[in-house]
């Protein structure tokens, strides 16, 4: 195994439910010091605390980005958009909009003239030469209410001449497509992307292992066929928002509704430098997010926010994204066209995969490259492949900016992969769920980039989600006209980070003992203050109640990343481990050096210092973590108490030979699993329900089993809803026709399965806190492929294109007689 | 998203006061009850009225009451107080079927059947309930009034034959004269609120005497009079069944649009007619399923 761990952190295994009384646990990151007595088992960790931010947001009384009070000087900001998909600005008159009564500034590309992006920088703040997208920002309109920037806005003259729009990725790498970025060739990048400069390619991952050929000669039967996966939106509930304020002092202060408040200040800082701000003059506050989904991630509207605030300095300036905004410029989950070739031996064995994926990434790619990337390291899915030849291209179209969305492009590869595998067992006369037992990765197994799996429950998940939906037996619809299917897939997924992407935590003792953790990983639902305060709580013996986790502000709350890729729990959590166990040292380094104790004969338990060898010592926290211990001579020894952790992966690179991607360790981790659904399907009017669905995710530990729960739940929903519904439609001349919920229809209680299993399986991540690994994305990944497969067992029609809605159904029935 | 023109806002305490702004403004005012769909036009500036007449403050407008054997639903009457009404859920189950579909129940706390018909999208769930039941639309210019049959109300695609400075007042439905039973059934893409991109309202009574008509496959909603024809005076069975399928096609003119295909729109037609048939009948037989149980 090639993996490297920290410290001494147990690595064992734990099959699913059994607690980890091991007796090292908890120490992983000490480094040196001799170990504390074993608790018999964890207190905090594994067990469904409630969760900390519950409360306040049940009664409505948590704090988002639009709810702050800014007071009667602020202003708010309207945004004028092209309604091209593709054009040259020629003019830009913003005479008469200055002239409204009550307008503070008109904004144009003009002012900044720094591009900006998180991979690859490849956009303007505002559209300056040339808008790529319909929706694209030309302008802002400052007010003093958001009536007259309203109004305003309608008064800015753009005068445009129209460029042919590209809509499709396949036609715009075609050597006669009109260019969208004719200086690609100049922007700059990550090493480990690879533009093609005089075309419409923005990356190219090349993947290579083994000898394709060759594999595919030794295949019994050779499938090839194209699966497409069309674009959709995170629809969070809470819609887009930056207030920023530039203020006397030269300080800028940004308020975002963000999964990313350190990528956003870097973001800003480098686009604003022209203006003489650097880093320390940044700072960004995230209150709650209602939502992010990958789409709050990295920096998008917010950067109008930050920008139009150094124009009107003294004045709070907010713009508010509207639910169509939200739809056509934040991110778009991208779309694709994947050409799939797989080999396979009679016995089921694959021999070799061929993976073309052409990703229409859209007007910018400063993020969706990467996403494009990671596929391209990853589309084997979670099986042992010898021979591999995967393509994964990012072109640029005239549709909105591609970018994150949960899962990170393994739903999208997943699709035609797990549909191929089930179509290529029914030809080999092999039950689809022994294909994938036979093929599945294995801890120790080589990847496709040539670094080596991570531990992995894959098979476990296998048994597990086959047994739990009944794969192999049959049951009847009690209406003769409805069908009934199952489908079993499996899933895996890396987090998708810079190699140095770090993560840290401060930890401060206050008066009573009880304990403020400040770190910069967002809460955007799935619980990580929660699970952050369980982690300090089993290091230091001090109950969840009494820590309080809040949510980043970058003035005050240490570095993280981004909160993204299903990382925080393992990034953010080690993070906070090592501060809390900075702090434990530090109290032990204490009460040895004033109270004569062996070190190694202390441990913390309940709120207090213990000792092995003293039964009746205890020392609570709240006696000393300000106050310091007194000595016998009345002076004081100590002061406040307070842990800092850091973690950075300090064993991936990205760098590798870009004709193969062998030789670097990209990925951490991933985390693998299975998924099993039933459904009954209405022959006539084409509608699926879900009977039941069934999830298996090898999570390495559930630090809240509960709160682990409720991702699988929320991320199979989010899943089932792009496969059964959800369907973003563009017109000829590439606007979104679906910039709503009227038609963009994403699902209500109403259409929740009937009977939804969680299976939390646990094989420990060496280097996670506690054994644990990501698990938030991984939900939605299998949802698409297992209804395709459950369709065709219903029915035995095979759909290609993603959604498969009640409509394709029907008429593909209607079709088939 | 704020509104961002502006208008005078009119609170009218009486309908001949109404009339009057209204007639007074003409087609430069727009009458304000539920707002749930007005107010979203004047936010995206798809309207540009002059004045708006807040029609909820005028006390007959809110109601709803039976007089003899007719049904009276004011103009200000919401879908929620449609469905809470013991009323309408007893004599015209079929209206109190469809009402429940329409939206969602945040916004059938504010809309209005009234409203739902002067918008006259060809999707409106009320119009198949309506056009059976044969109801009229009582109509008010000034301190004129008149009455318009549903049958002559829809023009086309949000067009009424509502004319300039008239508003309606109120949907007046008389109770049918036969034990009778009807169904409603609504193709949405998913079973949270939609659009209909199909609707169907069926009325049968124990004279055997059939009435249908379809929602959102033809620019306005419209009875089915071939079918009608067909199934008058008949019981249902397999083949006539089949045979009123067979001219589905010619009573309706589906499109193709974002919702759904002009195929699928014709296709789900063909099967809920089966289904709507004989689940008005096993309903009027006292079996089938309970008013609001989707049999889609």
């Amino acid at each position: 195994m090639s993996h490297r761990t920290l410290g001494k952190e147990e690595t064992r295994g734990n099959g699913a439910g059994k607690d980890a009384g091991t007796p090292r646990s908890g120490d992983g990151l000490s480094g040196g010091h001799p170990l504390p007595p074993p608790p018999p088992a964890h207190r905090y960790i594994g067990k469904s605390v409630l969760r900390t931010d519950g409360w306040e947001k049940v009664t409505g009384a948590a704090k988002f980005v639009d709810d702050i009070e800014f007071g009667p000087s602020l202003l708010h900001a309207y945004v004028v958009e092209s309604p091209y998909a593709h054009a040259e600005i020629v003019r830009v008159d913003t005479a008469e909009a200055e002239k409204v009564p009550g307008v503070v500034k008109v904004v144009t590309g003009r002012d900044f003239t720094q591009k900006f992006g998180l991979y690859m920088k490849d956009r303007y703040i505002f559209a300056r030469d040339r808008v790529r997208f319909v929706g694209e920002q030309v302008a802002a309109v400052i007010a003093c209410d958001p009536k007259t920037a309203m109004r305003a806005a309608k008064l800015v003259k753009v005068e445009y001449k129209e460029l042919p729009p590209v809509l499709d990725p396949v036609k715009a790498l075609d050597k006669k497509s009109v260019l969208l970025h004719p200086e690609l060739g100049e922007y700059p990048h990550v090493p480990w992307f690879f533009p093609k400069a005089g075309t419409n390619v923005a990356h190219w991952r090349k993947t290579r292992k083994g000898d394709v050929e060759k594999g595919f000669k030794e295949a019994d039967l050779i499938l090839e066929d194209t699966y497409t996966v069309p674009r959709y939106a995170h629809c969070a509930i809470e819609v887009h928002g930056a207030v920023g304020l530039y203020d006397a002092a030269g300080r800028l202060t940004v308020w975002t509704a963000s999964q990313s408040p350190f990528t956003q200040r870097h973001g800003f800082a480098q686009a604003l430098a022209p203006l003489g701000i650097s880093h320390k003059d940044v700072r960004v506050v995230t209150p709650y997010i209602g939502g992010g989904f990958g789409g709050k991630a990295g920096v998008s509207m917010e950067i109008i926010g930050a920008a139009l605030a150094t124009t009107v300095q003294g004045h709070p300036v907010k713009v508010m994204w509207s639910r169509a905004q939200e739809f056509y410029n934040t991110y778009q989950r991208q779309g694709v066209v994947a050409k799939l070739k797989l080999g396979v031996r009679k016995d089921g064995t694959i021999t070799a995969l061929e993976h073309t994926l052409y990703w229409d990434a859209g007007a910018y790619v400063e993020y969706g490259a990467n996403v494009v990337n990671a596929v391209g390291l990853s589309a084997t899915g979670p099986y042992r492949v010898d021979n591999v030849k995967i393509d994964s291209v990012c072109v640029y179209t005239n549709l909105p900016p591609g970018g994150p969305y949960r899962g990170f492009g393994y739903s999208e590869f997943g699709f035609g992969l797990e549909s191929h595998i089930n179509r290529m067992a029914a030809e080999l006369k092999i039950d689809p769920v022994d294909f994938r037992r036979r093929n599945a990765i294995k801890g120790g197994d080589t990847l496709c980039y040539g670094a080596h799996m991570n531990p992995c429950g894959l098979d476990e998940a296998i048994e597990k989600a086959a047994k739990e939906i009944g794969w192999g037996k049959k049951t009847k619809p009690k209406d003769p006209r409805k069908a009934r299917g199952k489908g079993v897939v499996c899933f895996w997924k890396a987090p998708a980070m810079p190699p140095n992407a770090s993560s840290s935590a401060f930890l401060k003792f206050n008066e009573d003992g009880s304990l403020n953790v400040l770190i910069s990983g967002m809460d955007m639902g799935q619980g990580l203050l929660t699970i952050c305060a369980q982690i300090a709580a089993e290091i230091l013996s001090v109950p969840p109640a009494k820590i309080r986790v809040e949510t980043p502000d970058t003035d005050r709350n240490p570095y993280e990343w981004q909160t993204v890729g299903s990382h925080v729990t393992w990034g953010c959590g080690n993070a906070v481990k090592k501060a809390a166990i900075d702090a434990r040292e530090q109290i032990f380094d204490l009460v040895q050096r004033t109270l004569n104790l062996e070190r190694d004969t202390l441990y913390l338990e309940d709120e207090k210092v213990k000792c092995r060898t003293q039964p009746d010592f205890g020392l609570a926290f709240k006696d000393f973590v300000i106050a310091g211990i007194e000595a016998e001579d009345h002076t004081f020894k100590g002061g406040p108490v307070m842990g800092r952790g850091m973690f950075m992966p300090e064993f991936t690179s990205a760098i590798s030979d870009p004709e193969t991607s062998q030789g670097g360790h990209p990925n951490v981790h991933y985390t693998t699993g299975a998924a099993g659904v039933e459904i009954e399907i209405d022959r006539e009017t084409g509608k699926v329900k879900v009977l039941k669905a069934v999830l298996a995710v090898d999570l390495g530990k559930a630090i809240n089993p509960d709160l682990c729960r409720s991702q699988v739940t929320g991320g199979l929903l989010q899943g089932l809803a792009t496969v059964l519904y959800e369907d973003m439609r563009f017109s000829e001349k590439g606007k979104l026709l679906n910039a709503n919920f009227s038609d963009y229809k994403i699902p209500t209680a109403l259409d929740v399965p009937d009977e939804i299993v969680p299976i939390l399986i646990e094989v420990a991540q060496p280097d996670g806190p506690f054994g644990a690994r990501g698990v938030g994305e991984h939900t939605m990944i299998p949802a698409a492929s297992m209804i395709a497969n459950a369709v065709e067992d219903a029915l035995g029609i095979r759909i290609k294109s993603m959604p498969i809605t009640a409509e394709k159904i029907a008429l593909a029935l209607k079709k088939a007689g | 998203m704020p509104i961002a023109q502006e208008f005078e806002l009119y609170r009218p305490k009486t309908l001949d006061e109404a009339g009057e702004v209204l007639k007074a403004h003409k087609s430069k005012a727009r009458v304000l009850a539920g707002g749930t769909d007005l107010l979203n036009w004047l936010k995206e500036g798809l309207v540009a009225p002059e004045a708006l007449v807040d029609i909820k403050g005028i006390p007959e407008l809110r109601e709803l009451r039976l007089e003899g054997k007719t049904l009276s639903i004011g103009a200000a009457v919401t879908f929620a107080e449609i469905l809470e009404s013991e009323l309408v859920r007893r004599k015209f189950p079929l209206l109190w079927e469809a009402s429940r579909t329409v939206a969602s129940g945040g916004v059938r706390s504010r809309a209005t059947l009234v409203g739902n018909i002067c918008s006259a999208i060809p999707s409106l769930d009320s119009g198949p309930a309506l056009l059976v039941h044969e109801a009229r639309a009582r109509v008010q210019s000034g301190r004129e009034r008149r009455m318009v049959p549903l049958a002559s109300w829809f023009l086309g695609p949000r067009q009424t034959a509502l004319a300039e400075g008239e508003f309606v007042t109120g949907i007046e439905l008389d109770v049918p004269d036969h034990k009778n039973a009807g169904a409603y059934l609504k193709l949405g893409r998913y079973a949270g609120e939609d659009l209909a991109q199909v609707g169907l309202g069926v009325l049968t009574d124990a004279a055997k005497a059939w009435r249908v008509a379809f929602c959102a496959v033809g620019p306005v909603p419209a009875r089915a009079p071939k079918i009608e024809a067909l199934l008058a005076g008949k019981a249902l069975t397999d083949a006539l069944l089949r045979k009123a399928q067979s001219l589905v096609a010619e009573e309706i003119r589906p499109i193709t649009d974002i919702r759904s295909s002009k195929e699928y729109r014709l296709h789900m037609a063909e099967v809920m007619l089966e289904r709507g048939l004989r689940t008005a009948a096993s309903r009027l037989a006292g079996r089938g399923p309970e008013y609001g149980v989707s049999v889609l």
